[in-house]
């Protein structure tokens, strides 16, 4: 606000000093001219007469000849005055409003409406950096997830979608550099309300800068940061506290955990999609020789993760120092290459130039030359998806959806990532079973998954685990809905912390003590469900015993009596 | 030389100076305070005021306070005059002119503040 202030006084000085001079000169020269009153005799007009006079006549409004008509050098002096108010009006409206026009300006109303928006935050946002794919996806599934976001792109062009948004929670958008730590704290990083910063830009440098800043803003911060060169990730990993998140290494991941245990990669892409969307399919990758046509980045990582799981490959890329040992120099179209690549003997090939339309005609030339292949794509641009579509690809690379997946991952629940990293380690088998159990209870869409902790220091666990541990209160408790028992709650608890160990898909009628960690999948509202039982001595009695408990003192006397009336009886 | 510190001092001074001229003489004798006078102290000062707009240094900030602070005494006086002559009709001489010249030496101390303000400012730029 008080830039605009500034700028404001700083620009009006000049027409305000002319708009005073102006004045003075007509009201003083009013003054001074002589006037004839009714009677004849001479007069003067009042300072306080004469500015009322030139107050009207300034501003064009005219309520005539006051107090008595003028004289003929009073008209004079009038007319003279009349030109040099309008004149000075005009000038002063005429800066106001090419003030009003200037990009500085505007520049400096947009950030100061911004900021105060980002003071007035009132629930939980995270700071997302770089709005192309990645941050446009991620703020879609933040949004599903109940948080605001705060947008910041230097890009004047790229931030422009973001005026056609509509969200649920709020999501402010500032055009300017992250890497400036004054622009972090305008977007509210060291905001109470701030749960984490998001550095997604397309320069891995940047985003290194960015995810330091933050960190170094507000140690307390999720600070999340894409970065895919070695010298980067090296960087941030030696200043500590940053979670960095490659998106070709998260692919390579998934892409050998596809060729090994499917189930389990499905697993982990239900459980990490945006919740409410329909779940991804089963993929299986064949084991057996793959052609990766492409070996920057990405091929690079598929091909560490094919090897890792011990199967064959060939690249062919068209820039000889990409090829490495063993490589194919030149254009994965021609059939002699992909022949030389071993393609008729080959189970799968990996398109993964950075053209989409390459990628296609890559495709197109490999299953000419042998028909049963498993087909892996890498889209570049959102906008090719239709291409993409028409290669019909068995898997496919879209950067910003595995971003989206990887963050949502990260950010929302730190226990599910704990969860999918010991699933990973869980045979094949348990995969196929867990999704059953998901299935079941939560059918087939993306659960929203949340975390409870078991703290004596809320009323109705203290009262659960405390004041009344007998019989034990179960996993079971927490799964019935308290405002009628005999209902089961659509969730699944994932996973139980307790006493360090962890538990997967643990059983209802395990005990709960104090400390203890549970993860859940399931319906929104649950979780608010259970929450109310967390809180509620009187709820953990009901799903208990069956029976409403009185909460009030009169309720309790009543009760009481009656029971003693009952005793007596009996 | 700088064309905007000697405009600026100019008004600074000639604020001072003009409020100082209507301020001096029997402070109830309408005879020694000439009522152009104290149009031009007001329009000077307002100009004063106006050229400290946007200033972002400390000393600017005090300017502006000190000239705020003369234009609302001047502004005051004016009023007091326009309206004791034409509402209240009361006789120029005496209580209306003592209480005009009063709030005109209000805004005279804050001139001199201002003064003050740019001597020691010009002083510590020479040293």
């Amino acid at each position: 606000m008080s830039d605009i202030l500034l700028i404001t006084l700083r620009r009006m000085r000049a027409p305000i000093i002319l708009l005073i001079a102006v004045y003075a000169i007509a009201v003083i020269g009013l003054t001074l001219v002589p006037g004839v009153d009714p009677e004849g005799r001479p007069w003067r007009m009042s300072y306080f007469d004469a500015f009322y006079v030139m107050s009207y006549t300034a501003t064009t409004i005219g309520f005539g000849e006051i107090p008595y008509p003028f004289s003929y050098e009073q008209r004079a002096w009038m007319t003279v005055s009349i030109y040099l108010t309008v004149i000075g009006w005009a000038y002063t409206l005429g800066s106001v409003f090419a003030l009003v026009n200037t990009p500085a300006f505007r520049h400096a109303f947009a950030r100061s409406r911004f900021e105060s928006r980002v003071r007035q935050m009132g629930e939980p946002f995270y700071v997302i950096c770089g709005y192309g794919q990645s941050g446009r996806r991620l703020v879609r599934a933040l949004d599903e997830l109940g948080f605001g976001t705060v947008i910041i792109e230097s890009d004047p062009e790229r931030a422009r979608p973001h005026l056609l948004r509509d969200t649920r929670n709020p999501s402010l958008l500032l055009v300017a550099d992250a890497r400036a730590t004054g622009v972090l704290v305008a977007a509210g990083v060291t905001h109470e309300q701030c749960v984490g910063v998001l550095a997604l830009t397309g320069s891995d440098e940047a985003n290194q800068a960015i995810a330091i800043g933050a960190k170094v803003l507000a140690r307390d911060l999720a600070v999340l940061a894409r970065a895919t060169a070695p010298a980067v990730r090296e960087t941030l990993e030696a200043f500590g506290g940053v979670v960095i998140v490659d998106p070709y290494e998260a692919f390579a991941y998934n892409f050998g955990v596809a060729v090994a245990k499917p189930d389990t990669l499905r697993l982990e892409d239900w459980l990490s999609g945006v919740p409410g969307t329909r779940p991804p399919r089963r993929i299986e990758a064949p084991r057996g020789h793959w052609v990766v046509a492409g070996h920057g980045r990405f091929g690079r990582s598929l091909g560490a993760a094919l090897e890792g799981i011990g199967l064959t490959w060939k690249a062919i890329d068209l820039k000889p120092e990409r090829c490495g040992e063993g490589g194919i120099q030149g254009s994965a179209l021609l059939e002699a290459n992909l022949r030389a690549a071993g393609i008729e003997q080959a189970c799968g090939i990996i398109a993964g130039t950075d053209s989409d339309s390459n990628n296609l005609a890559i495709v197109n030339a490999a299953r000419r030359l042998q028909k049963k292949l498993f087909v892996v794509v890498r889209q570049n641009h959102a906008d090719n998806r239709s291409l993409i579509e028409a290669a019909r690809p068995d898997m496919e690379f879209v950067q910003s959806l595995v971003m989206t997946h990887e963050c949502v991952q990260l950010l929302t629940t730190p226990l599910l990532n704990r969860f999918l990293m010991q699933a990973r380690r869980q045979p094949a088998v348990w995969a196929v079973g867990a999704l059953g159990r998901l299935r079941d209870s939560v059918g087939d869409t993306v659960p929203h998954t949340w975390a409870l902790v078991c703290d004596p220091a809320k009323l109705g666990i203290k009262y659960a685990l405390v004041e009344a541990p007998e019989p034990p209160f179960t996993l079971g408790h927490l799964l019935m809905d308290p405002d009628d028992r005999r209902k089961h709650l659509a969730a699944v608890p994932l996973l139980l912390l307790a006493n360090g160990r962890d538990q997967l898909l643990p059983d209802e009628h395990t005990a709960l003590h104090a400390g203890d960690r549970i993860l859940f999948a399931g319906e929104p509202g649950i979780e608010s469900l259970q929450r109310r039982v967390l809180n509620d001595d009187g709820a953990v009695h009901y799903l208990r015993t069956g029976r409403e408990p009185a909460r009030t003192w009169l309720g309790r006397l009543l009760e009481s009596r009656l029971a003693a009336a009952d005793r007596q009886a009996a | 030389m700088n064309l905007e510190k000697v405009i600026f001092g100019a008004f600074v001074i000639l604020a001072c100076t003009l409020n100082f001229g209507f301020f001096i003489g029997d402070i109830s004798d309408p005879r020694l305070h000439h009522e152009l006078e104290l149009a031009a102290t007001l329009v000077v000062n307002l100009i004063a005021m106006t050229l400290k707009f946007g200033d972002r240094t400390q000393i600017g900030a005090i300017h502006l306070a000190t000239s705020i602070v003369a234009v609302i005494q001047l502004v005051a006086a004016a009023m007091v005059w326009g309206w004791a002559t034409h509402v209240a009709k009361l006789p120029t001489a005496g209580e209306v002119m003592a209480t005009v010249v009063s709030l005109s030496g209000g805004a005279l101390v804050a001139n001199f503040i201002s003064v003050t303000l740019l001597i020691g400012e010009t002083l510590r730029r020479i040293r």
